[in-house]
């Protein structure tokens, strides 16, 4: 396995842990010989002072066997959550090291959980192994040692309840794992079922659903209910077949014990301790084939982690050498672009553009018409299947990743603001930007004016992904942060969505005032955010179909017309 | 490959023990919601009888198993008087005890299966009962309460409650019985001993208690800084692009790095504690049994008791701190079932949706005349949202509600469709009031289109007749071509009968659109409300859907929120909301020509500054 190779380091801490098990083995093994000479002896021979004498010895040991038993757990938890850590911490670093491409194919969700509870299951199933396994096994062993060193005869007992129970437990696991599979899906339908009327409530009211609603969860609940039931029921099974055969042999054990009294062979107390021992075999037995169900479950989270480390980042550093001069130009040619999921048609074909230094672009287009597509290729938050993206002239394939993503800054559609205060939000544009610097970009941004009139100024706290802050405001904050970076392309992706007309204007005027020289561009829905820049792209169904100023545009392509009039037409009268 | 679970059973946190010890909580009003919980397990009285007498029976066999096979042994031991095995005698003590092995198996497995039974039956039923509760909720609960919050009820709640009817109560019931039976057995033989036996249990009790609360502290240590991390990855996973776009993955990873560290320190610190945690306990059950022996000899010397009784103690004291133990870590999981059953109960018991409507009329006979008269209303009481609005609106009319983000159009609505109600004022539909209405008969008159489709798991198909259960297929057929929307679902694989993702997430916005309004062509109310319906699509696209909403619009009387004035220009009149009240009100054009307040919101919010 992969993953062995992290459980290296503590390799000694894997070694004590079940050495030091040993000594609490060997100390409960003690137990019930120490005992019968209390009775035997100390009680029987109304020795009082042995009983004294044994029962401290035994206090002794049994403190002893905790005490071991406390270090095996603690050479076991060192080996154990070391080893998660490491893992964790690698997993972690090869996920911030993907591309979007990759993180796509697993989803965010998929990945918490690979990188929280897959590792958490793996570092129990750790644990497991290094304490239960290990001591089952000495258990198991060295009752199988002890019950034949009393009598071979016992073997044979062994030899026959042991295959059978085996069988039985392996038997029944394989029939309740894809009862807990369906048991697992079911599950899900009752969840979703649930889910969606939590959240559509309105619309379940609205159409006045609830009983239909009822209806459907009931079906939900039954199968899960049925399900359930099911796999119970199975599992029910388990532990009153295995009392049987351990119960069954215990007898065979007093009967073939009986004989061999009789023959001499052995004494009755013998016979007494080969019933511990097969009851302490059997119990092991089981013990193990739980484990091996156990380990069953947590290779699964096993091979989830294992997928992500052996995803290689698809989106390499370039060798970074040094690069002319900065001049801010982007330039795409033939480029084209599917997602790898999508096995449709690509999203961008054959594109072709230009974009001059300090030179001020939008990009307009339905939704689906791939403007996202191709502003992401800039940073490489994707690379483009055929043809080349460059940025300053040199083909962004072959920049260092960080030095590429200096030169470019880009406000997402969607913004991103992480739990710490406003200040430190806009400051991961520049680490050690000054209080002045932050309330400058701020201020650009038009942020400064509703984080001023916030409780603690730049120095709220952000909870939840800002769900406390409106659209608009969470969108100001993105802005800031990226002009604070002072890119030499910035990149608006559909970021000004939830600003009014009046406030993006006046963002406008600010940007072209403090940033001159910046090369922008703007991704927008609507025209009369863009109608005064320099250029405008338009897209459709992945290709450019214009790009030309506003009023060049208007009278040569159709698809601007149509957008124009979807939006400008209407309204331009009176205004 | 989608993202399974390693277990379904425990999702979260493997190790039931541990769970328990994390989630163990208080319940508020224990002995009220253990009150309910019963009956609700109460509810299967047969199962849950039969389940007693089958321990009943368990504890019996359980305790006359060791019995007979003490005298099987006894039978093979051979003394001075007795020379040689009584081989008849043993094979029948033998068959007795074979019987005694298989009828405990028996009941074993019965028990397996009722306590099954009963655990799921009581959790269906209680599922059951919440969900039908749930949708009968009113609005402003689920408005007022987080999603994940009522989820959560519904999965981890549950879940507790169901582990627990189907172990906890079994191992309860047996633990109890084994107990109090073993202290009968051992009072018969000698009180005195038995006094003796029992100050270990306290010591027991005592002990395990402590270290659950002290474990229970660095479990909650370990689950705090767990749920740092987990926020941090969700964090940097979700913002993967922002991360990246500012090159910080290496302090990401660093920070990370960080708390990975603490988890580990404290990880093994709260495993330790549960590493003594059994040592400790085989301590005691030593030291109880170093004290029986010590004092049992004493007393035997002193011949008031006898040696077979010393035996006997020993026996059962330890057939004795088992379910004392047992006893021990079931109250964690007990309470935190009743914890959880507290907050289903807490649902359940949430006022549902009120409806006293007495008048006859149904959503056929309603033309859709709406009148709101002094409407004074409110979510939080420092913050009046309404403050006397008044709107008279005839049938067939369409109504474009316009204002600033905040002023109260989507309130409207939510009164229209009685998910809320008016603090004061009254609002009438064809001259009665809303509130004398049969709420059904209310709602089936008024269709709405929101901003964010709601759709369900299902077929387009069905989604589109969620609006008219009963409607044939030429009618979904028709209404789709009226939304615009047949052409698309003609192209996907399956046509009609394609079934959506969750939430329709294999469709586009525009397209999930086009479903709604289909589903609310297909219902065919008097009353239509559109919910900025239009705005995640993209203006060429509404363009499309526009001649599907003039379809949709006709012969009714239309409420339409919107942002955009293309939706707005043609409405027959604009009533523009401020300050809780209808400001103006008027054709497009008349309130242009005003130079009001629409001309200023028209002026900021749709044209903008024209630079």
């Amino acid at each position: 396995m992969k993953l062995a190779k992290y459980i290296k380091p503590y390799l000694p801490f894997v070694l004590l842990a079940p050495l030091s098990m040993v000594g609490e083995v060997s100390m409960d093994l003690l137990q019930p010989k120490l005992m019968s000479k209390i009775v035997d002896d100390g009680v029987l021979g109304s020795d009082y002072g042995l009983i004294i004498r044994t029962g401290i010895l035994m206090l002794c040991t049994v403190i002893f066997g905790a005490l071991c038993g406390s270090a095996s757990a603690f050479f076991a938890g060192c080996a154990s959550q070391g080893f998660s850590r490491d893992v964790r911490n690698d997993l972690f670093k090869r996920v911030m090291g993907l591309s979007f491409q990759q993180t796509d194919k697993f989803t965010t969700g998929s990945l918490v959980t690979r990188i929280t509870a897959d590792v958490t299951a793996i570092q129990q199933m750790v644990d497991f192994l290094i304490r239960g396994f290990v001591r089952n096994i000495i258990m198991f062993i060295g009752g199988v040692i002890m019950m034949l060193t009393l009598a071979r005869s016992f073997g044979t007992i062994i030899a026959v309840a042991l295959p059978v129970e085996a069988l039985i437990v392996i038997l029944i696991m394989r029939k309740a794992n894809p009862l807990y599979a369906i048991v697992a899906s079911r599950l899900d339908s009752v969840n979703s079922v649930m889910q969606e009327n939590v959240t559509g409530a309105r619309v379940v009211k609205a159409y006045v659903r609830e009983k239909h609603e009822q209806e459907r969860f009931e079906g939900a609940n039954m199968g899960l209910t049925e399900a359930n039931l099911k796999v119970q029921e199975l599992m029910a099974l388990l532990s009153p077949v295995l009392m049987v055969i351990m119960n069954f042999s215990v007898m065979a054990v007093i009967y073939i014990g009986g004989w061999q009294v009789q023959a001499k062979e052995m004494k009755v107390g013998e016979v007494m301790a080969a019933i511990t021992y097969l009851t302490q075999v059997l119990h092991g037995i089981m013990m193990i084939s739980m484990m091996f169900q156990t380990m069953a479950r947590a290779s699964a989270s096993a091979k989830r982690i294992n997928e992500v480390l052996d995803t290689e980042p698809v989106i390499r550093d370039g060798n970074g050498g040094d690069i002319g001069t900065k001049k801010g130009t982007v330039t795409f040619r033939g480029v084209t672009f599917a997602y790898p999921e999508s096995s449709g048609e690509p999203v961008l074909t054959d594109i072709d553009l230009d974009v001059r230094a300090g030179e001020n672009i939008a990009i307009l287009g339905a939704t689906g018409s791939g403007k996202s597509s191709l502003v992401n290729m800039i940073p490489r938050f994707y690379d483009a299947d055929k043809g080349e993206v460059l940025v300053d002239g040199v083909n962004v394939r072959e920049l260092g990743l960080e030095d590429l993503r200096r030169r470019v800054g880009i406000v997402l559609q969607k913004s991103e603001l992480f739990s710490a205060t406003v200040a430190e939000n806009i400051r991961w544009g520049k680490d050690d930007a000054t209080d002045e610097e932050v309330i400058a970009a701020a201020k650009i941004a038009q942020a400064d004016e509703f984080i001023s009139r916030m409780p603690d100024g730049y120095d709220s706290m952000i909870a939840e992904k800002g769900a406390s802050l409106s659209g608009g405001q969470k969108q100001r904050m993105s802005i800031a942060r990226a002009i604070l970076k002072k890119p030499e392309i910035l990149i608006f992706d559909d970021s000004t969505s939830a600003l009014d007309l009046g406030t993006e204007a006046k963002l406008r005027a600010k940007l072209r005032e403090e940033l001159k020289g910046t090369t922008v561009i703007t991704i927008a829905q609507r025209i009369a955010s863009v109608k005064s820049c320099d250029r405008i792209v338009v897209l459709d169904r992945g290709r450019i179909v214009g790009c030309d100023n506003h009023d060049a545009l208007l009278k040569n392509c159709e698809v601007y017309k149509d957008i124009y009039d979807s939006q400008i037409k209407t309204q331009g009268d009176e205004a | 490959m989608p993202p399974m679970p390693p277990n379904p059973n425990n999702k979260q946190q493997p190790g039931g023990r541990q769970a328990a010890l994390i989630n163990a909580e208080k319940p508020k009003n224990a002995r009220e919601t253990l009150g309910k919980l019963l009956r609700y397990i109460g509810r299967s009285k047969y199962l849950f009888f039969g389940l007693m007498a089958i321990m009943l029976m368990i504890t019996l066999l359980g305790l006359a198993a060791p019995y007979i096979q003490q005298i099987a042994i006894d039978c093979i031991t051979l003394d001075d008087k007795k020379l040689s095995v009584d081989t008849e005698r043993l094979v029948k003590i033998l068959i007795i005890l074979g019987v005694v092995y298989l009828m405990n198996s028996v009941f074993s497995y019965l028990q397996g299966i009722f306590s099954a039974r009963l655990s799921q039956k009581t959790v269906s039923t209680m599922r059951r009962d919440l969900f039908g509760d749930l949708v009968k909720l009113p609005i402003k609960y689920f408005d007022s309460h987080r999603h994940g919050d009522i989820m959560s009820r519904m999965t981890n709640d549950v879940e507790n409650i169901s582990n627990t009817v189907s172990q906890s109560i079994g191992s309860l019931i047996s633990g109890v019985l084994t107990v109090v039976g073993s202290i009968i057995i051992m009072l018969t033989y000698s009180p005195l001993l038995t006094l003796i036996s029992l100050s270990t249990v306290v010591l027991t009790v005592f002990v395990s208690t402590k270290m659950t609360k002290y474990m229970r502290r660095y479990f909650l240590k370990q689950q705090i800084i767990l749920g740092k991390l987990n926020g941090h990855v969700e964090e940097m996973v979700t913002g993967h692009r922002t991360v990246v776009s500012y090159s910080k993955e290496q302090a990401a990873v660093e920070d990370f790095n960080v708390m990975s560290d603490e988890l580990r320190r404290t990880g093994i610190r709260a495993q330790i504690c549960a590493g003594v945690m059994g040592p400790l306990m085989n301590c005691i059950g030593n030291f109880g049994f170093v004290m029986i022996a010590a004092f049992g000899g004493w007393f035997s010397y002193k011949g008031w008791i006898t040696v077979g009784t010393i035996q006997a103690f020993i026996l059962y004291s330890k057939q004795f701190s088992r379910p004392i133990n047992e006893i021990v870590n079931q109250y964690a999981n007990i309470q935190t079932a009743i914890a959880g059953a507290e907050r289903i109960f807490e649902v359940m018991e949430t006022a549902p949706e009120t409806d006293e409507g007495t008048s006859e009329i149904t959503a056929e006979d309603i033309r859709g005349e709406i009148k709101f008269e002094d409407i004074h209303f409110c979510y939080d009481p420092e913050k009046p949202v309404l403050k006397g609005l008044d709107l008279d609106i005839k049938q067939g009319q369409k109504i474009a509600i316009v204002g600033a983000t905040g002023s109260g159009k989507t309130t409207v609505v939510n009164l229209l469709t009685r998910f809320y109600d008016a603090d004061s004022g009254s609002i009438t539909v064809d001259g009665v009031d809303i509130r004398d209405m049969r709420m059904d008969e209310l709602r089936k008159s008024v269709g709405i289109v929101l901003q964010d489709t709601v759709l369900f798991k299902g077929s387009i198909e069905e989604n589109i007749r969620y609006g008219k259960e009963d409607a044939p297929d030429e009618d979904v057929r028709r209404a789709a071509a009226h939304a615009n929307a047949d052409a698309f679902i003609k192209h996907l694989p399956d046509g009609y009968k394609t079934q959506l993702a969750e939430g329709g997430s294999n469709l586009s916005q525009g397209q999930r659109q086009l479903l709604a309004i289909a589903r609310a062509i297909l219902a065919d109310p008097k009353i239509l409300i559109l919910d900025e319906a239009t705005s995640s699509v993209d203006t060429r696209t509404e363009m499309h859907i526009q001649s599907a909403m003039v379809a949709l619009m006709k012969n009714r009387t239309s409420l339409i929120i919107a942002h955009r004035l293309s939706t707005i220009r043609d409405a027959d009149m604009i009533v523009v909301i401020d300050g809780g009240k209808v400001a103006e009100k008027g054709r497009h054009d008349e309130l242009i020509a005003k130079k009001g307040c629409y001309y200023d919101l028209y002026r900021t919010q749709f044209a903008g500054n024209k630079t």
